[in-house]
Order: C-alpha cells, then sequence, then structure tokens
C-alpha cells in the first residue's frame, strides 16, 4: 500500500514538469502575434492628477481575447498589437479607487484610439478585489471578516519580512516585534491567544500553498495580503484556521513591453531604547551599603577599614569611591553599534497576452545592532503566466532563495556561565574594563569581581553560529474553463527546504575556561501539495451563485540531525573534524505529517443585496488519533447589503452599509506529529553481567487525539459614507475546545500524566477600522485607524480544573492563560514601628526582613507571608491594542506614518530580577538611585536598602520584577518623492522616486527596559516574560527607485 | 491535450480518494510505535528486559520498606524527610515516596500486561521463546503485585490492557484477590514456564526456582503453611542446585560473582555500564572519608541506614555473619593498617558492610539486590515445617544456616521455642536485605517491635498515595486506609 503514496507525489512531480513544457510551448507560439493597432491613454484622479500603477485591462467580447497593463508615473499606459475589430472593453482597477468599466471600443486595421480614463476614490473601494481562500470575492460581496493590505501599503518601508507591514495596520492582529534579530519574525496572534499547548501560529498561504515559513519570502514581491479572521473565512482551512490564515499572494506579470524596476535602499540601524542604570560612582556607593548592610545583618563589625570587614568591599570598589578607579566602560556600547542594512531588487516585468512574465531578484543584507549579527537575503521569483487556449492558462511560480544568519545568543540571565550578550552586558560593571592593558579580555572572575560572569565582548566576537537556509518554492497552477461558467483548476507545488548550521565557542580564560564546544546541525526536507478546485458560477437573473468544490492532499518530510562534541583540543579548528570522532551528543530524527482534505463552497446572492455563503471542509490528518482520524469544519454567513434597498435611496450620504453574521467550526492541527501514538523508550538492564537493550512503552496511546476544536461567531457592520469615510465594526465570541492538555490519570494505568483534548478557552472581542479621507485636493490626506479589544477566559482545564502554573505565570479558570503570579508587594518597611507590624518574611531565620526591606502584601492574614499569599499580579494582555496611519501628498511628495500601540498589559522581566535584586553584583537600574538609607535618611520612601545577601523575600518573584507593557510605537515614517521626468527623460528612465523611511523612530512607553513589546516564547502559557532579548532597531533609510 | 488533462484529472482522483487512508496513515520514522513492536522473539525479549528495568526503579527504594520501617535499621542523620517518616511512623500519604513507589509497581505491572496481551496470539514459529517471556512476565508481575499488597493493603487489580477510562473505574481489591486471583496463579504458571537455570549471558533473569521462593514467601504470608512446605522443599532437592556457599562473607564480596549457588533472585546491577550500577553502596555509607577513599567509594555518601541498638544486642561475639552485617559504633578499624578512624558526632555512627564495594561513581555500585536466596528458603521452610507439626524436620533446615554461621546447633526445641529462633535466625542472617518489616508484619509481631518509635495498629499498611486518591477522586471506589484520612 506504501507504494501509492510515493506513485500520487510522482504523478504530481510529473505533472508539473508536463505543464512546465506546455508553458514552453505554448510561449513561442504567442510570442510571435504580430501588431496591428496602438491603443494609449492616460489615468486621472478626480483632480486631474496622473495615477501611476492603476491596471487596465481589455477585452475583445466577442473573440475573449484580453491583454492588461498598467499605467507608468504619468498615468500613461498604452497597449500595442490588439487584433483590430471589437467590441473592446477595458476594466481600469487601482486599490483606492472604485474599479471603472468602459466599454463599446470598436479598433479598425493600423489605427490607435486615446483614452482618458478618471478615478473615483474610494476609502476601501467596495469594487476592490479580496482574496479569500481557494478564491477571491469582490468587497461588496464578502461575508466574513477579512482584512486587505494592497502592495502600496508596504512600499517603501525597507521591511525585513513581510510580516512586519502587518504591525498596526489590521484590526485583530497583534504583531509583536519582541526579537530584533535580523530577519528574525514576528509573534502574530489573530484574535488572542485560543490554544494552551498547542501552536498558535497563523497559517500562510503563499499563491495558494499552506506553508509555515516566509522568511525566504522577498516582501518587493508581495501584490497583496489577506488576512481571515472569522470563521466563515477560515472554515475552508479546516483544521489549519483556528489561529487565523494570512494570504500572500505575489505580483504577476501584465502584457506590455518589458518594464524593469530597480529599487534600492541603504541605511543605518540603531539600539531604540536602553536601560537607564545607576551611574558609575552612584553603583560604586551602592556596592559599598550593599556589602556593608550584609555586615551589618550578619552581625559582623564595620568598623574599620572595609577591606577587612567580615565580607569585605571588593578593592575596585573602594577605589572607585576614592577615585583612584577612573575606568568607566559600558559593556553595552561595545557590544551594540550603529548597523548598516542595505537591499537590492530587480524586476522585469511584461510579456503579451499568451504571456506574461515578472522576474525578480533581491539580495538583502542585514547587520544586526548587535556586534557579529547578520541577515542576508538572496531571492529570485519567477512567476509566469501562460494562456494555453482559449480555455486553458496556466499559472507558474518559482522562488529560490536562500539565506544567512550569523547569530548571537542575545537572550538570558547575566550571572555564572551564562552566554546571553545582552545579560551579560548589562551585568558587567562600568569600573571593569572589557580588555585588559595588553588587549586580552579581562576575565570577571580573577579579580574581586561582583559576580563569575562570561566577557561580554568575547561573546560577540569569539563565539560564531551560523545557519544557512535554501528553500525554493515552487507551484504551477493549471485553470482550466470548460464553458465559461465552468472552471478547473489544478495546482501542484512543491518546497525544498534544506537547512545547514554550526557554532562554536572556544575555551578561553573570558569564558572561565569552560572546554570550547561545537555544534554541527542540518536539516532537509520536503513538502509537495496536489489540489484540484471545481468552480462554478452563475446568474439566473437576479439570483447568482458561486460554488467551489475540491481535494487536496498535502505532504511533508523533514530529517534533522545535530552532534555537538566538548571534545577539541584546542579552538584552530571549529569543525567537528577537530575532535577524533569523540561526539558528546547526538541525535538524528526524521518526521512526516500528511493532510489530505476535501472542500466545497457555496456563495449566493439575491441582487447583491441578500448574500450567503456556506462552506465545509473534510480534513484526514495523520496528526490524528486513529479513531479520529478525519475532522469536519463547516461555516455558514449571511450578508444584508441594506445600502441597495429601496428605502436608503433616499439617504444619499450612505454609500454603502452592510450587515454581515457568521459561525463556523475551525480546527488547530499543530499538535505534534506523533502525539496520538504510544511510542516505546529504550532502556538497559543488567544480565550476565552486561547491560542488555529492551524497551517500554513511553506514552500511554491516545488513538481519541485529535485537533483543537474553534467555534467562531462573529458579526460586523461596514459603513461607507460619501466616499470620503468607512467604518468596519466587528464583534466575535470564539470558544475553543478540545485543547491539548496533560492531564493527571490514575498511576495504574503504568503512567502518571496522559495528553488528553479537554480544555476550554473562550475570546470575546471588538474590532473597529475607521478610514478617512480627510483632504482630497492637490494637498490630500487620509487617515485609517483600528483599535481592537479582546478578553481571554480560561474555562475548563484538567478533570480537577488545577492551575497550570509556569515559573511565574499561571493559567487559571476563570482568568486569561498565563497571568502573572508570585507575590505582591506593599512599599517598604520604613521604620522599625512598621516593620513591627509585619508581616515578616522568614520570621526568626537569618534571611528575614529588616527596616529597609521589601513589605509583602499579607493576602490570609495570617502574620506570615508564606506561599498561598501568592495571587495573579498583572495581565500581559492590553486592554486594547490599535494602530493608525496617516497618509499625506502633495503633488510628487508623499508622506506617510504608521503607528502601533498597546494599552494596559504588563511584563514579568527576568532581567529587571537581575537589575533590582539590590545585591550590586550586576548592575542596578537608576530607579533605585534613592534608596533607603536609615530611618532617619528614608531615600524616597519606596526604594528598598541594598543589601549583598538580599533578606526579606526579595529573591521572591514578586510585582517588583514587573515592568510596564504600554506603548505608542511610530513603526514607520515614510516620505518619497516622484522626481518629475523632466530630469530625468535623457537618462531613458521612465520613473524615479526617492524615498526616506524610518522604521521604529520613536517609542513612547513608561517601560523601564529594551523593549516594552517581549514575548520570550511561543508558549501561550508564558506570555508577556522579558528574558534580554534581543532589542529593537531603529532605522533611516534611504533609497530610489528607478523604472525603464 | 485536452483528453491528457481528462485523464490525469481521473487518475488522480482515484488514487486520491483509494490512497488517503494510507496517505494520512504515518507511524513514527524516530521513535518507534508500540504498534510495530511486539512481533518477533526479539521483539519480546526487549519488552521483557523493559518489565525488569521498570522493578529495578522500584527495588533502589526496597530498604526504606524493608529494613528502615522495621526495627534492625533507622535513619540517625535527619536531613532526609521521607526516610525519617518512614522510620517514624509519620509519614503522610503525600510523600512522594509513596507515589513513586506505586508508579513504579504499576509500571512494571503495565509493562508486563502490554507483553502479555500482546504475546498471547504471537506464533510460537516465530516467537520461539514464547512461554519463557510469559513466565517472565508473569513473575514480575506477581512479585510487583506481592509487595504492593504487603505495602498498600487492597490495590486496584489490573491484568488485562486497559482504557484509560477503565482504569478510571477500577477501585482497590480485597488483598485476598488480588493473592489468590494474580500472585499465586501467576507463581504457578511462571514455575511452570521458567527453566531452572540461565546461562552466560541470560543469567539474572527469573529462573523456575526463583518463582517457586518468591511462592513459597507468598504462601508463607498467606498462612498456608503445608504449600509453602511443598514448594520450598522442591527447593532443596534436583533439579535445583541450590546450597548454602561455605563462607557467609563471600555473599557480600562483589569481585567475586554474585551467580552464585546460593543466588535465588536478584535485582542485577553492574558498575560502569552506563546507568546500571546500585546506589546502595553510596546509600549506607557513613560520611568518613578515610572509610570512603578507603574502599574506593566515589560519588559520597548518604548515610541513610544506621542498625539500631537493639538489633546490635541480639548478636553473639562468635557470629560470622557479624562483622559484615553491621559495623559500630562510631568507628571504623583501617583493615591493611589497623588504624581507627573515630567517627564526627553528626555522622551515622553504625553502618552495613553487606553492600560495600568500591563505586566508580554515585549510585553506579556493582552490588545487587537479593530478592530473595537460598538461605532465605531454608530458614522459610523451616517456619514451614514448624508450623506444620514438623519441627525435628525444621532443625534440620534452621541448623544448616546455623552452622555456616559458625554458631551451635540447636537441638530438641518445641514448637513455640523454634519460631522464635526460626525468627531470630531470619534478622541475623537475613539483616538489611529487604525481609525484617515484612517478616514482622506477617508473623504478627509488627505492633511489638515498633510501636516504641511510633506504630500505631493500623500502620501495619502505608496510606495510598494521596495524588491517587485525588486523580481518581471517589471515595468508595478507592478510600484511603484507615487511620490515614
Amino acid at each position: 500500500m506504501k507504494k501509492c503514496r510515493f506513485h500520487f507525489k510522482g504523478t504530481s512531480i510529473a505533472l508539473t514538469f508536463l505543464l512546465l513544457s506546455f508553458l514552453f510551448l505554448k510561449t513561442t507560439a504567442y510570442s510571435q502575434v504580430s501588431s496591428s493597432t496602438l491603443v494609449k491613454g492616460v489615468v486621472q484622479n478626480m483632480k486631474d492628477e496622473p495615477l501611476s500603477d492603476v491596471s487596465i485591462v481589455i477585452k475583445n467580447l466577442k473573440t475573449n481575447f484580453t491583454a492588461g497593463t498598467v499605467s507608468d508615473n504619468t498615468g500613461a499606459f498604452q497597449f500595442s498589437g490588439i487584433p483590430s475589430g471589437g467590441p473592446y472593453t477595458f476594466t481600469i482597477t487601482a486599490v483606492g479607487y472604485e474599479a471603472q468599466v468602459m466599454s463599446g471600443y470598436n479598433l479598425k486595421i493600423e489605427s490607435s484610439l486615446t483614452l482618458l480614463v478618471k478615478l473615483v476614490p474610494s476609502v476601501v473601494s467596495m469594487e476592490s478585489v479580496v482574496v479569500v481562500g481557494y478564491g477571491s470575492l469582490k468587497r461588496k460581496d464578502l461575508t466574513g471578516a477579512v482584512a486587505s493590505l494592497g502592495s502600496r501599503e508596504f512600499k517603501d518601508l525597507g521591511l525585513t519580512r513581510i510580516e512586519q507591514g502587518l504591525s498596526g495596520r489590521v484590526p485583530g492582529v497583534q504583531v509583536k516585534l519582541s526579537d530584533g534579530t535580523p530577519g528574525a519574525a514576528p509573534q502574530i496572534r489573530i484574535r488572542g491567544v485560543g490554544s494552551i499547548s498547542a501552536g498558535a501560529d497563523p497559517l500562510f498561504v503563499v499563491d495558494g500553498y499552506p506553508t509555515d515559513n516566509i522568511q525566504t519570502l522577498n516582501p518587493n514581491d508581495i501584490e497583496s495580503l489577506d488576512v481571515l479572521k472569522d470563521a466563515s473565512a477560515t472554515a475552508i482551512y479546516g483544521s489549519r484556521g483556528s489561529n487565523g490564515v494570512v494570504i500572500i499572494n505575489t505580483k504577476r506579470g501584465v502584457s506590455g513591453k518589458p518594464k524593469i524596476s530597480f529599487d534600492t535602499y541603504t541605511g543605518v540601524q540603531k539600539v531604540t531604547k536602553l536601560p537607564e542604570f545607576l551611574t558609575r560612582d552612584q553603583q560604586a556607593q551602592y556596592h559599598f551599603d550593599a556589602i556593608k548592610n550584609r555586615n551589618i545583618d550578619e552581625g559582623k563589625s564595620v568598623a574599620g577599614d572595609p577591606a577587612t570587614w567580615g565580607i569585605r568591599v571588593p578593592q575596585t570598589v573602594l577605589d572607585v569611591l576614592s577615585g583612584k578607579n577612573t575606568n568607566n566602560t559600558n559593556a553595552l556600547d561595545s557590544i551594540l553599534r550603529p548597523a548598516w542594512q542595505r537591499s537590492y531588487n530587480l524586476a522585469v516585468s511584461g510579456g503579451s497576452e499568451g504571456f506574461k512574465y515578472l522576474v525578480s531578484g533581491e539580495f538583502f543584507d542585514q547587520d544586526g545592532i548587535i556586534i557579529n549579527s547578520n541577515f542576508k537575503r538572496y531571492s529570485t521569483r519567477a512567476n509566469f503566466d501562460v494562456q494555453l487556449s482559449k480555455k486553458a492558462n496556466l499559472k507558474v511560480s518559482f522562488n529560490p532563495s536562500f539565506t544567512n544568519n550569523d547569530n548571537v545568543v542575545a537572550a538570558g540571565g547575566g550571572a555564572g556561565p551564562s552566554t546571553s550578550i545582552i545579560g551579560t552586558a548589562t551585568s558587567a560593571h562600568t569600573y571593569y574594563p572589557l580588555y585588559n592593558a595588553d588587549r586580552s579580555y579581562f576575565v570577571y572572575q580573577t579579580v574581586d569581581a561582583s559576580t563569575d560572569l562570561f566577557n561580554p565582548l568575547a561573546l560577540v566576537l569569539e563565539k560564531s553560529d551560523k545557519f544557512k537556509r535554501t528553500r525554493i518554492q515552487s507551484n504551477a497552477n493549471l485553470d482550466y474553463k470548460f464553458t465559461p461558467d465552468l472552471r478547473l483548476n489544478l495546482l501542484f507545488g512543491a518546497t525544498i527546504d534544506n537547512t545547514k548550521g554550526y557554532s562554536f565557542a572556544p575555551q578561553l580564560p573570558a569564558f572561565l575556561n569552560n572546554p570550547a564546544t561545537g555544534t554541527d546541525y542540518a536539516s532537509g526536507g520536503y513538502n509537495w501539495i496536489g489540489e484540484y478546485t471545481l468552480n462554478y458560477n452563475k446568474k439566473f437573473g437576479k439570483h447568482s451563485l458561486a460554488a467551489l468544490a475540491g481535494y487536496t492532499a498535502q505532504e511533508d518530510y523533514l530529517e534533522a540531525n545535530s552532534l555537538t562534541s566538548t571534545n577539541y583540543p584546542n579552538n584552530l579548528i571549529q569543525t567537528l573534524s577537530a575532535v577524533s570522532g569523540i561526539i558528546s551528543t547526538g541525535t538524528s530524527t526524521i518526521s512526516e505529517w500528511a493532510i489530505v482534505s476535501q472542500l466545497a463552497r457555496v456563495n449566493y446572492n439575491y441582487d447583491g443585496k441578500y448574500l450567503l455563503t456556506a462552506s465545509v471542509r473534510r480534513d484526514g490528518s495523520s496528526r490524528f488519533g486513529a479513531n479520529n482520524k478525519y475532522g469536519v469544519f463547516p461555516s455558514a454567513a449571511a450578508a444584508w447589503r441594506v445600502s441597495d434597498e429601496k428605502f436608503m435611496e433616499k439617504i444619499r450620504w450612505i454609500d454603502q452599509l452592510k450587515f454581515r453574521a457568521s459561525y463556523g467550526l475551525t480546527g488547530n492541527n499543530s499538535i505534534g506529529n506523533y502525539a496520538s501514538i504510544s511510542t516505546v523508550n529504550y532502556l538497559k538492564f543488567t544480565t550476565g553481567g552486561a547491560a542488555v537493550g529492551g524497551f517500554a512503552p513511553s506514552i500511554i496511546p491516545n488513538p481519541d487525539l485529535t485537533w483543537e476544536t474553534q467555534q467562531q461567531f462573529n458579526i460586523g457592520l461596514d459603513l461607507s459614507i460619501k466616499s470620503r469615510v468607512n467604518v468596519t465594526i466587528d464583534r466575535f465570541i470564539s470558544r475553543n475546545k478540545d485543547l491539548l492538555l496533560n492531564v493527571n490519570v490514575p498511576n495504574a494505568s503504568g503512567f502518571s500524566t496522559a495528553l488528553k483534548n479537554i480544555g476550554v478557552v473562550k475570546n470575546t472581542g471588538w474590532e473597529f477600522v475607521l478610514s478617512t479621507q480627510n483632504l482630497v485636493k492637490k494637498f490630500s490626506w487620509s487617515t485609517d485607524f483600528n483599535l481592537s479589544l479582546y478578553k481571554n477566559k480560561v474555562e475548563k482545564l484538567g478533570p480537577s480544573g488545577d492551575d497550570i502554573i509556569s515559573g511565574n505565570n499561571i493559567t487559571r479558570i476563570g482568568y486569561p492563560i498565563g497571568m502573572f503570579f508570585s507575590y505582591v508587594t506593599d512599599g517598604v518597611f520604613l521604620t522599625a514601628a512598621e516593620l513591627a507590624k509585619g508581616p515578616i518574611w522568614n520570621a526568626g531565620l537569618a534571611d528575614r526582613t529588616r527596616v529597609g526591606d521589601i513589605r509583602f502584601k499579607d493576602l490570609n492574614g495570617d502574620g506570615k507571608i508564606t506561599s498561598v499569599d501568592r495571587a495573579i499580579m498583572g495581565s500581559p494582555y492590553p486592554d486594547f491594542y490599535f494602530g493608525m496611519t496617516n497618509k499625506f501628498s502633495y503633488g510628487d511628495l508623499s508622506l506617510s506614518i504608521n503607528l502601533a500601540g498597546s494599552q494596559g498589559n504588563m511584563v514579568y522581566s527576568n532581567a529587571m530580577v537581575i537589575y533590582r535584586l539590590i545585591r550590586s553584583r550586576s548592575r542596578t537600574l537608576s530607579t533605585e538611585a534613592n534608596y533607603w538609607k536609615s530611618e532617619q535618611d528614608q531615600g524616597d520612601g519606596k526604594t528598598v536598602r541594598p543589601n549583598d545577601n538580599p533578606t526579606g523575600g526579595l529573591r521572591q518573584p514578586s510585582s517588583r520584577y514587573m515592568d510596564k507593557g504600554s506603548f505608542v510605537r511610530i513603526n514607520n515614517i515614510s516620505l518619497s518623492y516622484q522626481v518629475p521626468d523632466k530630469l530625468y527623460k535623457s537618462l531613458k528612465l521612465t520613473s524615479a522616486r526617492i524615498y526616506f523611511n524610518a522604521t521604529n523612530p520613536f517609542i513612547f512607553t513608561k517601560s523601564l527596559l529594551f523593549n516594552p513589546d517581549v514575548s520570550n516564547s511561543g508558549n501561550a502559557l508564558t506570555p508577556g516574560i522579558d528574558n534580554n532579548n534581543y532589542p529593537l532597531p531603529k532605522s533611516f533609510i534611504v533609497g530610489f527607485n528607478l523604472g525603464f | 491535450m485536452k483528453n491528457i488533462k481528462y485523464s490525469l484529472c481521473i487518475i488522480i482522483t482515484l488514487i486520491g480518494t483509494s490512497c488517503s487512508k494510507e496517505f494520512i496513515n504515518r507511524p513514527p520514522l524516530s521513535a518507534a510505535s508500540v504498534d510495530a513492536l511486539y512481533k518477533t522473539d526479539k521483539d519480546f525479549l526487549d519488552a521483557t528486559i523493559g518489565v525488569y528495568q521498570g522493578l529495578r526503579v522500584q527495588y533502589q527504594n526496597m530498604w526504606q520498606f524493608g529494613d528502615i520501617r522495621g526495627d534492625d535499621g533507622f535513619i540517625q542523620v535527619t536531613n532526609q524527610p521521607s526516610t525519617t517518616a518512614v522510620d517514624l511512623f509519620s509519614i503522610n500519604s503525600a510523600d512522594a515516596l509513596l507515589n513513586s513507589t506505586w508508579s513504579n509497581y504499576y509500571v512494571v505491572i503495565s509493562r508486563a500486561n502490554i507483553l502479555l496481551a500482546k504475546i498471547a496470539d504471537a506464533d510460537p514459529n516465530i516467537v520461539k521463546n514464547k512461554d519463557l517471556y510469559i513466565g517472565e512476565a508473569k513473575f514480575l508481575r506477581a512479585l510487583a503485585y506481592f509487595d504492593l499488597v504487603r505495602i498498600f493493603g487492597n490495590v486496584p487489580l489490573i491484568t488485562k490492557v486497559l482504557t484509560l477510562e477503565e482504569i478510571q473505574k477500577t477501585g482497590r481489591t480485597s488483598v485476598a484477590t488480588v493473592y489468590n486471583e494474580v500472585i499465586i496463579k501467576d507463581l504457578i504458571d511462571a514455575a511452570s514456564k521458567l527453566p531452572v537455570a540461565f546461562t552466560g549471558s541470560a543469567i539474572g533473569r527469573a529462573t523456575k526456582g526463583a518463582a517457586k521462593a518468591v511462592l513459597g514467601k507468598v504462601y508463607m504470608t498467606t498462612k498456608d503453611f503445608p504449600k509453602a512446605e511443598i514448594e520450598l522443599k522442591e527447593l532443596t532437592a534436583a533439579p535445583y542446585k541450590y546450597n548454602l556457599l561455605a563462607n557467609y562473607n563471600d555473599l557480600f564480596d562483589f569481585s567475586k560473582d554474585e551467580h552464585h549457588s546460593e543466588y535465588i533472585f536478584d535485582i542485577e546491577h553492574e558498575e560502569n555500564l552506563g546507568g546500571q550500577g546500585s546506589v546502595f553502596t553510596n546509600y549506607f555509607m557513613p560520611n568518613v572519608a578515610a572509610l570512603l577513599n578507603y574502599y574506593g567509594i566515589k560519588g559520597g555518601f548518604n548515610e541513610s541506614l544506621s542498625t539500631t541498638t537493639g538489633f546490635r544486642s541480639i548478636w553473639s561475639l562468635t557470629d560470622k555473619r557479624k562483622n559484615v552485617t553491621f559495623t559500630c559504633c562510631g568507628e571504623w578499624t583501617n583493615p591493611t593498617t589497623g588504624a581507627v578512624v573515630k567517627f564526627n558526632s553528626t555522622t551515622s555512627q553504625s553502618f552495613t558492610s553487606k553492600y560495600l564495594t568500591s563505586v566508580p561513581a554515585g549510585g553506579d555500585s556493582k552490588a545487587n539486590w537479593k530478592v530473595t536466596r537460598y538461605a532465605d528458603v531454608l530458614l522459610m521452610l523451616a517456619e514451614a515445617l514448624n508450623e506444620n507439626g514438623k519441627t525435628d524436620l525444621a532443625l534440620v533446615e534452621i541448623n544448616k544456616v546455623r552452622l555456616r554461621a559458625g554458631m551451635a546447633v540447636y537441638a530438641g526445641l518445641t514448637k513455640e521455642q523454634m519460631r522464635d529462633n526460626v525468627a531470630i535466625e531470619r534478622r541475623l542472617e537475613l539483616a538489611f536485605e529487604g525481609h525484617r518489616w515484612f517478616d514482622l508484619v506477617r508473623t504478627g509481631k509488627a505492633l511489638e517491635a515498633c510501636a516504641a518509635v511510633g506504630m500505631k495498629d493500623y500502620m501495619s499498611i502505608f496510606p495510598v498515595p494521596l495524588s491517587q486518591v485525588n486523580v481518581m477522586n471517589d471515595a468508595t471506589l478507592f478510600p484511603q486506609n484507615p487511620g490515614y484520612n
């Protein structure tokens, strides 16, 4: 039986080749069509200003001959070689404008025709096309909640990844820029978090191909980005729809003579924000007092020379205080840098009506703001559209790319053998140098340093970690029209993805002489998809029907291995060939998944007023347990275009008013490839004096284990007023059930826990969009504002409903997933009288609370602070988040400002624990400057005394280590200038644009740390944790775009 | 061309639907699935080894139940709260030792159940040693249940592969039923299927003699002395070749082969095999660097077992077993130099040398745990004969053990004297080998021996783990043991 699996795969590959060969056959056939007629024209807005990038499609209604082009910078467009005859119809579409149809043109042989096209603006044009799963719709016909962004929204922004472009632009989509690593993906959560232990990332669909990795995608290639949010839109993706779907379509060629576009920019990046620390002298005094307080606490004398106290003050500190030591080295200054980034992008597009092409190539090179980190992307794309016959159309997309990462470890703590660059660089005191006088690395151990520390500069300069990825994504899409109403679409795609990396850390005194360690790792795999869909579109009088049925199968296969050795004889050779075969750990794994689905959808509308959509998908997945191999995901939606009703005719200021409602089921299949299957552990026992191998089942099988289910209800309204104001409001309620949890089971089963579909989490939310055209004259100004509110609530956990405590986060029934949980602070004990009232931490013990120490809230009132006094102390979730884009244009100048914000969330900071732990062994935040010194000198009355051996429970996680997470961040300020053509006519250019963009130039926040927009991991149980993550860069770029 | 396209569509449709079931059936490629295993003879051998391995995990704890709970050993160093609570009868149901013990035994049982379920339909032509594996699995399952009922009393009786829902509804079965339905039947079946001895690389696995010896002990525990006598008596004659070693100390000389004529069944351990060693050497050593260095014991000391005054008081100075059984008090004499090393007062003042050997790393001792050995069988046989009114025959058996220890033989004992003397002899002969507490309980002497350190009458069994009471969440089906609520 296994054979047939490969047979299917073989068939699809063979078919792809077959289709490709058609392509080249037909290309030659069509490129020989001779020219006869010239059609040209100009597209303008209502102010007679030229409009560029407008799509014009010409179609002969008799012969079905079609061709398309786009207007250039002056608004001009041109068709050549249009066969004579007619009648011809022109369809003119542009993002932000109502589409226009001009019909009834008859062309004579060797004649010419000149058109003047005027377009009416529309904030969110109701005629514009929205891409939905397995098809597209006009926005006015949409029944679900779908947000669309066109390529214009991303133009000139210098995006390093396309996902960045979503930040602040789409309601219900939270884009966390938590990691400043070059090339790193932001975390995207659509409509909250609906899973506790399975994946929460949305599904990406690139040119119809569902995929999970878009790192290698060139942002300049993107034509449109559509976010499917409600169940009526996502249910067509079945068991992969729960986390939302982002559909990305790439640019395609339009017929006409070759258009060459060259775009390049270069710029510099700097860190957005730095924490403020005590000054060098403040820190030394703080350090001194910390040691003094420890001696007092421990009953040791603090009389005489501090270098002779029971716990002596480090000589370096004394030297700073006496002025002998004048060293002031901020390690952060040494490991951070202004970093360059540059991009070169060349695209050629054009073709005839029979063969259209877009070929692009990109080189993107981004240095990280931490020394020695870098990301490079080399990406090429060839998109071909071939009209094979009157009925058959073939689209081919081919996207090979290569990326190279030079990685550094930013995140982590500061002390001991931590290799965290940010952790160590913020811990290293400024009175120690990074280099010794002989230019060797300073070692934070041999002197009286505060704590053992790896030298942060050595960490960035001496360690290496290189990672490379080669990815080829390709698909061929054959569209065949049986009749004008009935179309068959075949899609075949394949992706090859290979990665390779190695890392090496040498043995150095600066790394406390830990043995040299090297790892070599690689992965390779493929993913393919085969899909066919039938589309039927028909109008019967006022009834119009669009039906879709399809079948799709997708398979993924991945091999990965990793070898590590700590047996390097020296630091000379970094590859594993140096370790004479002594590998410390090695792993090698293979995993695969397969999904096979049937899907169907019907869109029906009556007179364009009453719209109904119903869809269903049935997914069979290798990941599901044997008893639940297939899941069915139905949805239904209805919409009513009130504005088309007779009674609305009098209300002329309303252009459009539509109510929408939808309900549907979707699934989350990110449950791991083999979670349902009982596998064995290999183990050993001794017989005959030797170890013999055996095995035993490692997990209890759960043949019922299956997808997580989301039931989502959505109502929405779209309102458009006088073509100037557009409002969209959505309200959703989604209940995520069957969530995967490891629950306790009777140990008599031989196991203590089992993975079950048991949890329930509810998300409810509101989404608002307000788009306005404030000024539409020569000086134009538009505003897009969006706001999202959502609430998350855990309704059911395991059978006994116990809390899940993960570090300092708690997941508890009745609360959102992963609230911050620990001791709540309540000021400082300022006087002995206050201390006498308690509550005291560890009364009677050596680390008991003293005057000047922190006070915790005694929640159960027993006068003591014990673990039962821990409580929910804050939320990692914002009350609301929002985004706003303002666009201004004046003649050839345009300016766009985009911002994103988050309000009301908190951050629990592992870094803050280091910076505020009053030990002074690491650098201390400047908030601690005015600390409690005595009952007479209480400082600012809210800052605890320094103490080298913290007392009063200060080491406990508490609300003291929380940071404010609210912020408003200017994502982009983008200014571009369309150079007047008289300046470059002599250069044979057709267009020229210069642009300037600032990314993340300003961030307004009360956060004390690098970045309030944090998320240390994708783990839903531990949101909002800061862990010294790679700081977010701001960048300033200058670029130009030339058309030939 | 149109035709080609049509035919391709049709082909894909056909392949798609006929293969979709197979297409989405993807067993793991890097981890063997349970369904793919249990097919060949080697698979079942490996699965059997897996059951032994489960038992080994638990037997690292056996000294706490057999020796700490009883009146021979105690924990002098009080930084081990769990062991202290076992010793002083203050253990509560939330103690991790109880939960891990419960879990460990059920791991053995569940592994055996899966093996037995899978092997039931196996073709003996393919699984050539089918009977052997059944015998071993049943022996190990019986041993696990035997320990479980002796530690916890009534326990869930599971002998098949059950679903979680079924297990959730499986309450505690009476001790008598567990003995009758599983322990005795399994051991009888195991004895019929296991070989008298293994050779070469299989040495260490359960033999017919092991099944008989444990069955004899089961009958002793259920006070079925006539049956006990029959089973134990068999072990003294052919085909069995059991014999006491001439020199008692050789039992604990780990430079010699532990599979000698007195060996019946051990939990096997070897050093330097990557996690095959035992913890006992490190666990019982006092904090005396000179001693540890002398014997080459790496990985430290736990001081988890000291000997009680009461235990030491029953010893005759001439007993050849004494020196290896315990060293006391607060000093140790270097056997080579004769130098006397005094112990720090906060250190365990006495220790047993029954597991003394060099250890290359903590927890990697080659010392086996002796589940039962021939001296145990002889003393049980003596006890059974005596209970069956054959005190004169009992004398023969007990005197074999006395003679080897260099002690005067008994003569002319009454039944009561014999009963008491067998009990004392067991205490002397088998100290710190996991027998004492269970002997006290089965002979009804536990309260008498342990009331002084806190034992109450209901404490002949331990509380069942609180976590299990919680997860079962049904006081009728799964109550706590009386007295522990």
